[in-house]
C-alpha cells in the first residue's frame, strides 16, 4: 500500500472540479471561434437520394457545410465499415451526414434545419434472431469487401467467436439434471455527466484539438487516419474530463471539428447537447440475448454447459469486434466446467454502434449467468452461495478455457461478502438477499511517462494517462513519491497532451494504474538511481549504500552524512540533468491449454484476472413490482490495493451504475428504430438520493504479472456482479428470475 | 427580450397587462424553453421577490398561502405538515433539494401539467385559487382549475397571488403517495391523494376525497359511492377506493409505463393515500412524505 492513513491521498485535481475553477472543454473560447453542429440522419436505415446544401450554406453567418466530398475517402473503425460522414447509406439515427461552422450556435443550428435530404427508405434490421436469417437484409451490403481478416463473419454478423473445451454433448449426457434458460438484455448508455466537446485550431499544417476524449492517443490516431495527418502535426489536448464510463472511448468527431476548421480557417468548436450524448457516439453497452444450458451432477458439480449468445453491434463496429469472445468468457463465468462450448455472435443492427461500456458485456451476461447458477442450484435443493463455493474456481483451479489460475481470493471474496451481510439471518418477508460471483481481465499495454526535478527541487510528471474521474492519474505523483522518499505534492502533473507526453492508452480496460503505474514506478527507480549517483558523489559514498527517505540522501548508517534532494536538484541543474522516462514492460497473455477458440480476439485467456463476490440486500414492493436496494457488500480480488480511498469510490461507484443498469437504466426504441428515452428524465440513472448502504472489502494478493506493487485493475470490474446479485434476491422474492434486462418495476410486476 | 423584476404584485400586474408573462422559480418556465418546448415568452417579469407572494398566513377560516411560496417552505411548515398533510407530502418529493428551493406552488399549478405533484392534495384539500389581473380578483376552485395538458381557466394577464385552503374539520387526515422508479429527480408516473374526515365519535367514515395525478389529461377527483359515509375504513372499503380510481384512470402508454400498469397502480396508491390518511385522522404519526414511510419501497 502506498497509500494509508499516515499519507492521505491527496488528489490534485480535487480542488478544481470542486471549487468550479477546472476548464472543460465547453469553457473554452478562442479569438474568432465558430460553432459546430451535425445534421444527423433522423432514420435508422435508408439511401440518400437527394443531399442539398444551398439553402444552408445562403443563411448569413454560415461559415461551411461538409460532406463527405469534402474529407478523404477512409474508412475506419475496428471492422472498417464507417466513414465520418454517410455517402449513400445511412445505418442508423445518429449517423452524421453534414456538418455545419456557423459564427454562433443558434445559426449552426438554423443551417442544419435548412439542409434538405431525401431518403429511399430500407427495411430496418432491429431483432437479433432475425438479422441472422439468411433472408434478411443486411446492414452492410459490401460487408465482405471490408478488410478485417482478424474476424469471422459472414453477412449480418460482423465477429463470430467460440469457446470450446472437452466434449459438451458427452457431458450433457453425463449430467443428472439438464438446465436450460433464456435471458435478453436492453442496451444501455455510460451517461457522462459532461456531454463531449470538441475544439480545433489549425496553426499551419498543424492542428491542437481540445478534447473531451478518454483516449487522447487513439483520437490522435484516428484523426490521422481519416485526415491523412501524420501523428506530429496533431496535437490532443484534454481539460478537465466530466467522466467517460467508456462512452468517451475511441475516436469520435475530433476529425468532423478538424476538417471544419480547416475549412473555415477558424477555430472551431463543437459541444452537444444531452440527446446528442445518447444518440450519436458508437459507445453504447449492447444489448444481448443469452441461452444458455448446464449440465450437473445431483451433487451440485457442473460438468457441461452451452451456450448461445448474440450481441447487437448496432450499425458500425466500434470497437466491437472482441466482444463476442469476452461475452462468452463472461458466460462461462469463474467456474470449472470440464465440457464447454460456447457460442456468440456480434450482430449488424440499424441501431447506434456499441462499444467499450464500463466492462463491455459483463454486466449482462454475469447477470443472466448469475441468474442461471442460482436455478442450478435450486435444480439440486442446493444453497446457492455452497454452490458457488463448489464450483467456483480458486487458486490452483483450471478454468473453462484451460488456464490456470496462480493465487487468487475469488473462495474469500464470496466468504467476505456474506459474511458482511450476515447472509441465511432472518429477514421480513418482502426482503432477500441475493449473490453473484464476477471477473474481469486486466490489460497490461504499453505506456510511458517522464519524470523531471528542475532546480528547485520542484518536480514534475510528465504522462501520457488520461483521468477519466477514477483518480488513477492522481495516484501517479504518490507511486513516485513514495519511490524517492519525497511527497506526492512535491510534483505537478502534466497530462492529457499528446503534444507533451509519451504514449498510454487511455483511461479505457482499467488499465490506467496497471500500465501507467508501471511505467511511473520504473522512471522514478531511473530517478531514484540518478539521485543517488549524484548524492554518492557529494557524500562520497558508494551508491548502493544511499537511502532516499524524506527529502534527503543519506548513507545507510550513518544519518549524518545526507543532503536534501533539494540542494541535489540545484547541482543537477548545472550538470547532468535529473529527468528520467519509464515505460511499462511487456506481460505476455498465458496461452490457451486445452481449448479452442474459433474468432480468437486473444481475450480468453486473461492476465493478473480480477475477482468479485456482490451480496444485495432488496426490499420488493409487491403491489407495484418497485425493488429498492438496501444493503450491498462486495468484495474484491483487485490485488495489491495501493489507494484504498480511491478503491473504495471505484467500487461503489461501479455498484450504483449497476444497480441503475439491474432496475432503472435500459434504452427503449420505436419501431423506426429511434431512441425513446434520450434524455436523463426518461433515461432513469441512480442518483445519491438511492444510493444504498455499500461495504466494501479487498482481498489483497501481491500479484505477479500485473501492476505495480502486485495490483491488478479495478475500474470496471465492480460494475460486473451487481445486477446478477439484483436478480437473484428478486428471484427469491418472486420465485422465478425476471429474464429481461432492466428488471424494471412494471416488468417485475408483470411476472407476479 | 424584456425582464423585470416586480417587487409589489400591482407592479406585476401591470407588467403582465402589458403583456409580460410571470416568472417564479423558472424551473418549469426554463427547462421547457431549454428543450425547445415552448420558447420563452418576449416579456417576463419575476415575481420571486414579492413579499406578499412568498408568505403563508393561518387563521381560524384556514391557511393562505403565497403563490411563490417554494416546495422547500411547504415541506417542512408544521403547520401544513400538521393540517395539510398531503401537500406536505406532495411538496417534499419535488425534484431535489435545488428544484424544491426554486420551485414554488404558483408555479407548478399554473404550469398546469396533470403530473405536477401538489394539484391532487389541493384538490382533496379543496383549495381555491386567487387569481388577479388589473381590474379584478377572484377565486376559483381548484378542482376546475385545469382544462387540459398546459391548459387552465386562468386568463394571460391573471396572476395566481395564493392558494387558499379551508380550515379542516377536526379529525381529518390526508395523504398523497406517487409511483416512483427512483428517489429524486422523478416525474410522477402516477400519483393519489386523499382526504379523510372521520365521525366525531368511533372511526366511521365521515368524508372522503380521493384524487388522482398523471392518469388523464389533467388531475382528476374520483366519485366515491355514497355507501361509503357512514361505513368503517377497512379493507374491503380500501379496496373499492382502488377499484373506483382505476376505473376513473384514462391513462396512456409511454416510455414511462403501460396504460394496464398505469391502471393497475393508480388503484394501489389511491388505496395507500387513503389508508394513511385515515390513519393519520385517527392521530397516528405517519412521516412526510408518504412516499418513504407507507410507499414505494420504504423506508
Ligand atoms: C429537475 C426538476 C424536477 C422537477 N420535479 C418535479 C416534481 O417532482 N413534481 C412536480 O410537480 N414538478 C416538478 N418539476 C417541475 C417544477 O419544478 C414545478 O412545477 C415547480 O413548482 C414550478 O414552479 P416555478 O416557480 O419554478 O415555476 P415557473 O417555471 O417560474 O413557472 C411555471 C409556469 O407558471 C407560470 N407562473 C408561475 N407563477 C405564476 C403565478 N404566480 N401566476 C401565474 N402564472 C405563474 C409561469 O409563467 C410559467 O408558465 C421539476 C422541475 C425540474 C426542473
Amino acid at each position: 500500500m502506498v497509500i494509508s492513513e499516515s499519507r492521505p491521498f491527496l488528489r490534485a485535481d480535487g480542488p478544481d472540479k470542486v471549487t468550479g475553477s477546472g476548464r472543460y472543454v465547453a469553457d473554452i473560447s478562442l479569438t474568432g471561434m465558430a460553432a459546430a453542429k451535425f445534421k444527423y440522419a433522423g432514420m435508422a436505415h435508408g439511401r440518400i437520394t437527394k443531399l442539398d446544401l444551398e439553402a444552408a450554406r445562403s443563411i448569413p453567418g454560415v461559415y461551411a457545410v461538409l460532406t463527405h466530398k469534402d474529407v478523404p475517402d477512409v474508412r475506419f473503425g475496428a471492422i472498417p465499415d464507417r466513414k465520418l460522414f454517410a455517402s449513400d447509406v445511412v445505418r442508423f439515427e445518429g449517423e452524421v451526414v453534414a456538418a455545419v461552422a456557423a459564427i454562433d450556435a443558434a445559426t449552426a443550428a438554423r443551417a442544419v434545419e435548412a439542409i434538405v435530404v431525401e431518403y429511399e427508405p430500407l427495411p430496418i434490421v432491429d431483432d437479433l434472431e432475425a438479422a441472422l436469417d439468411e433472408n434478411s437484409p443486411l446492414v452492410h451490403e459490401s460487408w465482405a469487401d471490408y478488410d478485417a481478416d482478424h474476424v469471422v463473419r459472414d453477412r449480418n454478423v460482423a465477429s463470430f467467436s467460440s469457446i470450446e473445451r472437452g466434449d459438451v454433448e458427452a457431458g450433457m449426457a453425463e449430467a443428472d439434471l439438464v438446465v436450460t434458460s433464456r435471458f435478453e438484455a436492453d442496451a444501455s448508455h455510460a451517461v457522462p455527466i459532461e456531454p463531449r466537446g470538441i475544439l480545433a485550431q489549425w496553426e499551419g499544417d498543424r492542428v491542437t484539438i481540445w478534447s473531451s476524449t478518454q483516449v487522447p492517443f487513439q483520437a490522435r490516431a484516428g484523426v490521422c487516419e481519416t485526415l491523412g495527418l501524420a501523428t506530429n502535426k496533431v496535437r490532443i489536448i484534454v481539460p478537465h474530463l466530466g467522466g467517460g464510463f467508456g462512452g468517451k472511448c475511441g475516436f469520435h468527431f475530433e476529425a468532423h471539428v478538424a476538417a471544419l476548421a480547416r475549412a473555415v480557417r477558424r477555430p472551431v468548436k463543437l459541444v452537444f447537447t444531452r440527446e446528442e450524448e445518447f444518440v450519436a457516439p458508437d459507445r453504447r453497452r449492447e444489448g444481448m440475448t443469452i441461452d444458455v444450458t448446464s449440465g450437473i451432477r445431483r451433487d451440485g458439480t457442473l460438468v457441461a454447459r452451452r451456450g448461445r449468445m448474440l450481441l447487437d453491434n448496432g450499425a458500425y463496429t466500434a470497437d466491437a469486434d472482441f466482444f463476442p469472445q469476452l461475452a462468452a468468457m463472461h458466460l462461462a463465468g469463474p467456474y470449472k466446467i470440464p465440457n464447454v462450448l460456447i457460442e456468440s455472435s456480434l450482430v449488424y443492427t440499424n441501431r447506434q454502434p456499441s462499444g467499450s461500456v464500463r466492462a463491455p458485456t459483463a454486466p449482462q451476461a454475469c447477470w443472466a449467468l448469475e441468474a442461471h447458477t442460482d436455478e442450478l442450484a435450486d435444480a439440486v435443493g442446493m444453497d446457492p452461495v455452497a454452490f458457488r463455493r463448489l464450483n467456483a474456481i480458486d487458486s490452483g483451479s483450471v478454468g473453462v478455457v484451460g488456464q490456470t489460475y496462480g493465487e487468487i481470493g475469488l473462495q474469500q471474496c464470496i466468504n467476505a461478502a456474506v459474511e458482511e451481510i450476515e447472509y441465511g439471518s432472518d429477514l421480513p418477508p418482502d426482503e432477500a438477499v441475493g449473490v453473484a460471483i464476477g471477473w474481469w481481465p486486466s490489460f497490461p499495454g504499453p505506456s510511458g511517462v517522464y519524470i523531471k526535478i528542475d532546480d528547485d527541487g520542484a518536480g514534475q510528471i510528465i504522462t501520457g494517462a488520461q483521468e477519466c474521474g477514477t483518480g488513477a492519474v492522481m495516484t501517479i505523483p504518490h507511486i513516485v513519491a513514495d519511490e524517492l522518499g519525497m511527497q506526492p505534492g512535491d510534483f505537478e502533473l502534466i497530462y492529457q497532451d499528446t503534444g507533451a507526453a509519451p504514449y498510454d492508452v487511455g483511461a479505457t480496460g482499467s488499465q490506467t494504474l496497471l500500465n501507467n503505474g508501471r511505467a511511473a514506478l520504473a522512471g522514478a527507480r531511473e530517478l531514484a538511481r540518478q539521485l543517488k549517483e549524484l548524492a554518492a558523489e557529494h557524500l562520497e559514498a558508494s551508491t548502493e549504500d544511499i537511502v532516499l527517505q524524506s527529502g534527503e540522501a543519506s548513507v545507510v548508517g550513518s544519518p549524518a552524512s545526507s543532503v536534501s534532494i533539494v540542494e541535489l536538484a540545484a547541482i543537477a541543474a548545472d550538470n547532468n540533468l535529473l529527468l528520467a522516462h519509464g515505460s511499462s514492460e511487456v506481460i505476455e497473455t498465458p496461452p490457451l491449454v486445452g481449448s479452442t477458440c474459433v474468432g480468437d480476439q486473444g481475450v480468453a485467456a486473461w492476465s493478473a484476472p480480477q475477482f468479485s463476490c456482490h451480496a444485495v440486500r432488496v426490499r420488493l414492493d409487491r403491489d407495484t413490482g418497485v425493488v429498492r436496494v438496501l444493503e450491498v457488500s462486495t468484495a474484491h480480488d483487485s490485488g495489491t490495493i495501493i489507494n484504498p480511498l480511491g478503491a473504495t469510490g471505484q467500487v461503489e461507484g461501479g455498484v450504483l451504475m449497476g444497480i441503475g443498469q439491474a432496475l432503472t437504466e435500459g434504452t427503449r426504441y420505436d419501431e423506426d428504430g429511434r431512441q425513446l428515452n434520450a434524455g436523463l428524465l426518461e433515461y432513469k440513472l441512480q442518483t445519491i438520493a438511492d444510493a444504498p448502504t455499500i461495504a466494501t472489502r479487498f482481498i489483497e494478493i501481491d500479484t505477479p504479472d500485473a501492476g505495480p506493487h502486485g495490483a491488478k485493475g479495478l475500474a470496471e470490474a465492480p460494475n460486473v456482479a451487481t445486477a446478477g446479485a439484483i436478480a437473484n434476491a428478486i428471484a427469491k422474492l418472486v420465485g422465478h428470475p425476471i429474464r429481461r434486462l432492466p428488471m424494471t418495476a412494471e416488468r417485475v410486476w408483470e411476472t407476479l | 427580450m424584456r425582464f423585470t423584476k416586480a417587487e409589489t404584485v400591482e407592479e406585476a400586474l401591470h407588467a403582465m397587462a402589458a403583456g409580460a408573462r410571470p416568472i417564479a422559480g423558472g424551473s418549469d418556465l426554463m427547462v421547457a424553453a431549454r428543450q425547445g418546448k415552448s420558447p420563452l415568452p418576449e416579456s417576463i417579469v419575476a415575481i420571486d421577490r414579492i413579499p406578499a407572494l412568498s408568505r403563508m398566513d393561518a387563521d381560524e377560516r384556514g391557511m393562505r398561502i403565497g403563490a411563490a411560496v417554494s416546495h422547500a417552505q411547504l415541506e417542512v411548515d408544521p403547520r401544513i405538515v400538521a393540517d395539510y398533510t398531503a401537500l406536505a407530502d406532495a411538496a417534499a418529493l419535488v425534484g431535489s433539494p435545488a428544484t424544491r428551493h426554486v420551485g414554488t406552488i404558483g408555479g407548478n399549478i399554473m404550469n398546469s401539467s396533470p403530473a405536477m405533484d401538489t394539484g391532487a392534495p389541493l384538490v382533496v384539500l379543496d383549495g381555491r385559487v386567487e387569481l388577479r389581473s388589473l381590474d379584478r380578483t377572484r377565486q376559483i376552485d381548484i378542482s376546475e382549475m385545469w382544462t387540459g395538458p398546459g391548459q387552465s381557466v386562468a386568463a394571460v394577464d391573471e396572476l395566481c397571488t395564493a392558494i387558499l385552503l379551508p380550515e379542516r374539520a377536526p379529525r381529518s387526515g390526508s395523504g398523497y403517495v406517487r409511483l416512483e422508479y427512483r428517489r429524486a429527480m422523478e416525474i410522477a408516473v402516477v400519483g393519489a391523494a386523499a382526504s379523510v374526515t372521520l365521525a366525531p365519535d368511533g372511526d366511521l367514515l365521515a368524508a372522503i376525497s380521493v384524487a388522482l395525478t398523471a392518469v388523464a389529461p389533467t388531475i382528476v377527483s374520483v366519485e366515491i359511492p355514497k355507501e361509503a359515509i357512514g361505513r368503517p375504513v377497512d379493507d374491503d372499503l380500501l379496496d373499492r377506493i382502488a377499484v373506483a380510481a382505476s376505473e376513473r384512470a384514462q391513462p396512456i402508454s409511454d416510455v414511462r409505463a403501460s396504460a394496464r400498469y398505469r391502471k393497475h397502480i393508480v388503484g394501489v396508491m389511491a388505496r395507500r393515500a387513503a389508508a394513511s390518511a385515515f390513519g393519520r385522522a385517527r392521530g397516528e404519526t405517519i412521516g412526510v412524505p408518504l412516499n418513504r414511510t407507507a410507499g414505494i419501497g420504504a423506508p
